[in-house]
Parts: structure tokens; C-alpha cells; sequence
């Protein structure tokens, strides 16, 4: 904002939830030549220990890359990754105001004729993402690229490396799916792309009228199988107890989608694969959540309530997909 | 529960101080005493059932990995050390079973792993 004068921060308030990255909105006046212009605006800045690590860099260059396409993101304004200014690194962005977010909400009965739409919204998009080249993106700068038989190998590897730093008391039931994992690797990515990494209902902004206006929360972008992020949505805790897959479609449909929109394949054993693995991964996030409260790096409750709530719920899932429960 | 109940309940009685003060914004106020009565409500629907729960897991891994032993310390601490070195131990055993083939076995594990997630299950539940 080079010509920008008398440049006023008001509005300042918390968001709730942001256990990864704390989260404001406040609104930006500022005088540009003669006119008063005035944006709402959106602050995320990494908390002093998160529900899980990631750089801002990788989540603000996710954002940029799907800038005015197909895949609906807010405008990414500023990155600041020093510390200097506001103690620890943020970045700055439009808000996309009038919209929700809520999972409650969407499944509160004010929503039910909408729902169907939502669905097929959420699984064009994802498919919108998967479809998306990655290098033609620029997103290799900043995100490895990883050979198509090793996506899984390496996810697996980064997720259990963080259940066995974090874990506070044995995982018998995370540990055998590792195993399981480990014994039944999945077929190699049939291509590789931007995986979104928290695809899920509860991620994205929706209306009224079940239109989906911004993706959000990226901080687990990378590169890698297609199939990880249609996968993520599938761990059982994200139905929210609907019996359907993100509590909004069966997943034959929403796989019938994804693969439209997407025009790649969806092998069931190889998506049965990532779901289990996505279950791990849900676990080592959970538990990463108790350990930075046991750490005293973050105790704000909302780092608790993911381990209260979820740890066992994870567990029941991983049993379920594995056909135990 | 991870983290432990103690512990958290330390915490949030310092959130209730804070929020306690004017000049807390009214959003954040809501957010931090709507979470915490959350947390409060889970700390109190598993406070009567812990320390029976944790008996009688103890006791299940035993009688499956045929171990002596007892606990004679009623603390949710001791009995919770020991179920982590329990349930250590049962993974050592599951990776033994699966080595070993022995599918009889591996069933009697998953069921006892079955079980200590309904010894575990919430109201509020996703699964």
C-alpha cells in the first residue's frame, strides 16, 4: 500500500475455534489520495505451539495458487514471516463476509433442503483441486514433489513420526493400523496433485442456497495421491454421527462426483487404503493437540477439546473402516 | 482422558478468572465460557466412571497376556501408569500374534481393544 495514508486497525476481535492458527477479523481504513477506503479483513498468525506445525508460506501460496479459479479462496493480501511485528509470523486476508462455516449450522435442519447441493458442491471442488497441475501452479517452489509410489510412504512416515513424538500413553489400536498400513501399500498416485490436506465439511464457507464461496484453512497443503484429500473427508468422524460421508452425501455419491469433476479414477482398495491411513493421521493431529497443552506451549481450551472429544472417536473409526466395529 | 482431568481443570478455572474481569470482548468471552462448559461437562461425565474403567481394563490386558498382579493403588494416576504399561505390553503382544499367525489370538486382542473404546465412549461421540 505505498500511497496509503492515515491508516487506521479497528474492529479487532478473536474468531472462535483456530487451534492451528489464531484467527482475527478487524477492518482497514486508510486514505488513498483524496478517497477514505475501508476492507475487511482476516489475520492469521501462528499461535505459540499448535494443534499441528506447518509453514505459513505453504498455506499462503496454496491460497494464491487457486486465485479466481474454479476453486473458490479468499484473496491473500500480506505475509509477514518474521516475528518482529506481532510475536510470531501471520499473514492478512479478505474476508469473505455473510457466509458459514459451521458443521452445527449446515445440520440443523435450517439447511436440509440445500444439503444435496452442498454435497455436490464440496466434491466438485475437491475434484476441481485434485484436477489442478501443480507445477502449473508454481506450488512446487514451495511444496516437495514427491515420485507417485512414494506419496504414500512419505505421508505415512510423517504422521506416525508425529504419533511417536506426541503420543502421551500407548495407541494399541492407531499402532495395528499402522501395521496394516504398512503391510497393504496402496497402488502408485495415478497422478500427482495439490492435496488440500483438511477437506472436510466445516472447511469451507456456504450459503442459504448451498453454494460454497471459499475454501479455507490449508495449512496441511502439499503435494501428493489425489486420493489422500477425497480419502480425508471419509474418516468416520467427519460424518458427524449423519451416517453419511460429511454427514451430507453416501460415498458412492460423492465419489461419483469427485470423479466427474476431477476425471481421475477412485480404485476402492486404494481409497480404503487412505481412509484408514486418514484415521492415523486424525490421530496424530489429536493427540499433537494434547501434547501442546501437556507442553504448556498452548493451553487454550480449544487445544483440549479436540483430544477429549476425538481420541476415542478416532479410535472407533479406525476400527470401523478396518471392519472391526 | 488425555490430557488429564486435573490438569485441564486448573486451566479452565484460570480461564473463568479471566473472563471473570470487564473488558473482555463479548465474543471472545462467549467462546472461551462456551468451550469451557464443554469441557467441564465431559470432565464430569467420565469423573464418577474413571477409576472402575481403568480397574477393569487392568485387569482384561492381564487375564489376556496371562500377568499377575493387581492394582493396589486406587489413584487415577497409578492405575493410569499402569494401563499404559499394560497396553504397551499389548502391543507387543498384537505384533507377536500377527508374526505368529495366530488369528485366535489377534481376535481376542481386537475384541479387548473393541472394549476399551466403550469403556472410553462419550455422549457426545462422533463414532
Amino acid at each position: 500500500m505505498p500511497g496509503a495514508a492515515d491508516i487506521v486497525v479497528d474492529r479487532l476481535e478473536r474468531i472462535s475455534g483456530g487451534a492451528s492458527r489464531e484467527t482475527y477479523r478487524f477492518r482497514l481504513a486508510w486514505r488513498d489520495g483524496g478517497e477514505v477506503r475501508r476492507r475487511q479483513l482476516i489475520l492469521r498468525r501462528d499461535p505459540p505451539a499448535s494443534l499441528i506445525d506447518t509453514e505459513r508460506r505453504v498455506e499462503f501460496e496454496a491460497y494464491r495458487a487457486f486465485a479466481g479459479s474454479a476453486v473458490p479462496v479468499p484473496e491473500m493480501l500480506w505475509l509477514e514471516e518474521g516475528s518482529e511485528a506481532l510475536d510470531h509470523p501471520f499473514f492478512i486476508a479478505e474476508e469473505l463476509t455473510g457466509f458459514q462455516a459451521s458443521p452445527q449450522m449446515l445440520f440443523a435442519g435450517g439447511y436440509e433442503a440445500v444439503l444435496a447441493k452442498v454435497a455436490q458442491r464440496k466434491w466438485t471442488i475437491l475434484g476441481e483441486i485434485a484436477r489442478a497441475d501443480p507445477i502449473a501452479l508454481g506450488l512446487d517452489d514451495w511444496m516437495p514433489a514427491p515420485a507417485p509410489d512414494d506419496c504414500w510412504r512419505r505421508e505415512l512416515a510423517h504422521w506416525e513420526a508425529i504419533l511417536d513424538s506426541d503420543e502421551a500413553e500407548p495407541l494399541p489400536i492407531a499402532r495395528a493400523a499402522i501395521r496394516w498400513l504398512k503391510a497393504h501399500p496402496p497402488p502408485p498416485a495415478q497422478k500427482l496433485s495439490v492435496v488440500h490436506g483438511d477437506y472436510r465439511t466445516g472447511n469451507f464457507l456456504y450459503d442459504e442456497a448451498g453454494e460454497i464461496h471459499g475454501v479455507l484453512d490449508w495449512e496441511m497443503a502439499h503435494l501428493g495421491d489425489p486420493l489422500e484429500d477425497l480419502a480425508w473427508g471419509f474418516n468416520p468422524v467427519w460424518q458427524f454421527g449423519r451416517g453419511l460421508e460429511g454427514g451430507l452425501a453416501p460415498k458412492a455419491e460423492a465419489v461419483a462426483i469427485w470423479v466427474r469433476a476431477s476425471g481421475l479414477m477412485a480404485d476402492p482398495d486404494a481409497l480404503h487404503w487412505w481412509t484408514l491411513f486418514n484415521c492415523v493421521k486424525g490421530q496424530a493431529i489429536w493427540v499433537g493437540s494434547a501434547r501442546a497443552f501437556i507442553d504448556g506451549g498452548n493451553k487454550e481450551p480449544i487445544m483440549i477439546y479436540p483430544a477429549w472429544w476425538l481420541l476415542n472417536a478416532q479410535d472407533r473409526a479406525i476400527l470401523k473402516v478396518m471392519g472391526r466395529l | 482422558m488425555t490430557p488429564k482431568v486435573p490438569a485441564v481443570l486448573g486451566e479452565l478455572a484460570q480461564v473463568l478468572m479471566r473472563n471473570a474481569v470487564p473488558g473482555v470482548p463479548d465474543a471472545e468471552r462467549a467462546n472461551a465460557l462456551g468451550l469451557s462448559a464443554a469441557l467441564l461437562g465431559l470432565a464430569a461425565e467420565t469423573w464418577d466412571g474413571a477409576a472402575h474403567n481403568l480397574v477393569v481394563e487392568n485387569r482384561a490386558i492381564r487375564d489376556l497376556l496371562g500377568l499377575a498382579g493387581e492394582d493396589g493403588d486406587l489413584h487415577l494416576t497409578a492405575l493410569g501408569a499402569e494401563n499404559a504399561r499394560l497396553r504397551a505390553r499389548l502391543i507387543d503382544a498384537h505384533v507377536a500374534a500377527e508374526i505368529a499367525e495366530d488369528t485366535a489370538r489377534q481376535e481376542a486382542i481386537w475384541a479387548e481393544l473393541r472394549a476399551s473404546t466403550e469403556r472410553r465412549l462419550i455422549s457426545v461421540s462422533l463414532v
